[in-house]
């Protein structure tokens, strides 16, 4: 039997629908026929064209970007995970209940501070006559180039992603079933053991969707490696800006975003399939 | 020596926070030998259970395995698998890779952990899901999986914890069969934590009653039936007459419902000491005039009936309020004008009961 379309399941269904219409779809539909634009004395103009893809996928900066920014990303999520690990594993079996509100808390905290400030914060500490090189100067050490490298930006994507991993990671460690650890425990699997044997694969939905976020996040972010990472290497985000910049290629820059969610909508995929590979239908 | 207790509770207490679970546990649990400990929710049956697991530590006293004691060997160290209330079967794990479980973190290697996996799950009969996931079987399926789990490491001792609680009542017995079955078999001790008379009763050896974290009586079947030891094991049994009174020095009980003959077997009883009386109700019976001879007799007014099967139950309330039961055939109860409200006599030989001295 068909479903009839009433009034009433139209008033809670088409408020969604007109906004994933009107902010997803139709902005989407606008960057794919902008893709196919051409310009012509710095001017745009309607058109159906390859040419700009043809152009940028033809270009070794463009692939070299990629990959570079594939490759941040990935470690980003990967250190991201394995650093806030510890913490949520703490705070989710470690603490008391009302310590564990009080973490909760403190990991929304740094939502509050817009990340431009947090990062440039970070600029205050790493920059060569920063504070961490003044301590280090203090106690007789050269100090150390930090401020404009792959290292910063990384630091920057940290901050990024950390409080957010740690909270998607705790709300999956939270629900793991005291007994399956207990049971664990009671089949000889010791403590260290059990966290690799049954927590993590218990959490595995939650942890992997952790990773994806900070994948997302960085992989598409433009603060951390302009302002931490100085600009070099670029990443795809930088390299959208600078396509705009010279010479109004709009077009191009459309290219390169429609290859970032192309790209991202791939990982997102992969990722959940992964998460949820071998449960039960 | 032949009859060294597999394990022994030496004056073990366990509190929480200022709750006390267990109070003072000494209890020897036998080689070989299928233990029920039975109880209602809170009595501590379940924190007796898991500090034998290693997964409670006894706040005061001694807990011995095989002689030595084990209150500071961490569970993983312990030889004590359990069966638990949820099962707690490993989701993300098919059957034979939860079976495995045990093996593998014992380092045995992979070819002979699969077979030996493969072989308790064709003793239990579920070789044909061994690739299946633990979401994809039934109820008494995954009761297998989880014995053969427990069981691969081929253990001295199992503990279960209400394992058959999550089950209807068919599968139930089935399930009662297959563990009687393995324990007759293996020749292990099984120490089965249950709120259950029946599970209790029918199969285990020595039966186990706590209340309020104290053991109430240690015994068979047969002898807790017959002879409970306090009036709360009578009450806790559920199929018996109480009485509680005091003795007048001439062998009767003054109780709330007249005077009652004391068993004339056992020592006499002082004037002034309080005790209890216990009726079976199979032992009681029934009439509509005032009975004759040398019984004890209470009237009481029907107030419900119970079927169970051959038998039905009477339960009635007697002047004061006390509640009485007689079980009877039906045959028997045709011939008795059985309606709410009607009052009867119910009637006992003073030779058939129990008495209980209070402490």
């Amino acid at each position: 039997m068909r479903k009839r379309i009433t009034l009433y399941s139209l008033t809670f269904s088409l408020p969604l629908l007109l906004w994933q219409l009107v902010f997803f779809v139709f902005p989407l539909a606008f960057l794919v026929a902008l893709s196919f634009w051409t310009v012509k004395n710095f001017r745009m103009e309607p058109a159906f064209d390859t040419i700009n893809w043809v152009t940028m996928y033809g270009r070794s900066v463009f692939w070299q970007s990629y990959g570079l920014t594939l490759a941040l990303a990935a470690g980003a999520s990967v250190l991201t995970s394995i650093l806030a690990f510890p913490c949520s594993f703490a705070i989710a079996f470690k603490l008391t209940p009302k310590m564990r509100q009080l973490a909760i808390f403190m990991m929304v905290i740094p939502f509050f501070t817009s990340y431009l400030v947090r990062v440039y914060s970070w600029q205050i500490f790493l920059s060569d006559n920063g504070i961490i090189n003044g301590l280090l100067g203090l106690t007789g050490l050269e100090p150390i180039g930090m401020l404009n490298t792959v290292f910063a930006t990384m630091i920057g994507y940290l901050t990024l992603c950390f409080p957010l991993v740690v909270l998607l990671q705790l709300f999956s460690l939270m629900f793991i079933d005291r007994t399956l650890i207990e049971a664990a425990h009671n089949l000889r699997c010791g403590r260290l053991r059990t966290v690799f044997e049954v927590v993590i694969p218990s959490a595995r939905v939650g942890l992997v969707v952790a990773a994806l976020f900070a994948f997302i996040l960085s992989f598409g972010d433009f603060v951390s490696p302009v302002y931490l990472g100085g600009g070099d290497p670029t990443t795809l985000s930088i390299l959208i800006t600078d396509t705009t910049k010279s010479g109004q290629q709009w077009p191009r820059a459309a290219v390169i975003a429609l290859t970032m969610i192309g790209t991202l909508l791939a990982v997102a995929f992969a990722a959940i399939s992964f998460a949820y590979k071998g449960r039960g239908k | 020596m032949q009859n060294e207790p597999l394990v022994t509770f030496n004056g073990v207490i366990k509190k929480f926070g200022g709750f006390v679970a267990v109070q003072k546990l000494d209890l020897e649990i036998h080689k070989g030998e299928f233990l029920a400990i039975m109880g209602s929710s809170g009595c501590g049956k379940t924190t007796t259970l898991r500090m034998l697991a290693g997964l409670d530590a006894p706040t005061e006293g001694e807990i011995r395995l095989s002689g030595k004691p084990i209150n500071d060997l961490p569970t993983w160290q312990r030889d004590t698998p359990m069966v638990w209330q949820s099962l707690a079967l490993f989701p993300f794990l098919n059957v034979i890779e939860n079976v495995e479980f045990a093996l593998k973190m014992r380092g045995v290697g992979a070819k002979e952990r699969r077979s030996r996996a493969e072989n308790w799950l064709e003793r239990m009969q579920i070789s044909e899901f061994a690739t299946r996931n633990i979401a994809q079987l039934s109820g008494g399926q995954r009761q297998r999986v989880a014995l053969a789990r427990s069981l691969v490491v081929e253990p001295e001792i199992l503990l279960l914890d209400e394992p058959l609680s999550a089950l209807d009542a068919n599968l139930k017995v089935r399930m009662q069969s297959v563990l009687q079955g393995l324990q007759q078999e293996l020749g292990i001790t099984f120490v089965y934590v249950t709120h259950s008379q029946s599970e209790a009763f029918s199969m285990a050896d020595r039966v186990v009653i706590m209340s309020k974290g104290v053991v109430e009586q240690v015994g068979t079947a047969q002898e807790i039936y017959r002879a409970p030891k306090t009036r709360f094991v009578a009450e806790f049994l559920g199929s018996s007459n109480i009485f509680s009174g005091k003795c007048d020095g001439n062998g009767n009980l003054e109780t709330a419902v007249g005077k009652l003959h004391l068993p004339k077997a056992g020592t006499t009883q002082r004037k002034g000491q309080s005790a209890t009386i216990v009726i079976l109700d199979t032992r009681a019976h029934l009439s509509v005039t005032q009975p004759k001879g040398d019984v004890d007799f209470v009237r009481a007014n029907v107030i419900g009936e119970e079927f169970t099967g051959a038998t039905a139950t009477i339960y009635l309330e007697a002047e004061d309020g006390s509640e009485l039961r007689v079980q009877k055939d039906h045959e028997t109860l045709a011939a008795l004008p059985i309606n709410v409200g009607q009052s009867l006599y119910v009637s006992w030989q003073p030779n058939e009961t129990h008495l209980i001295p209070d402490v």
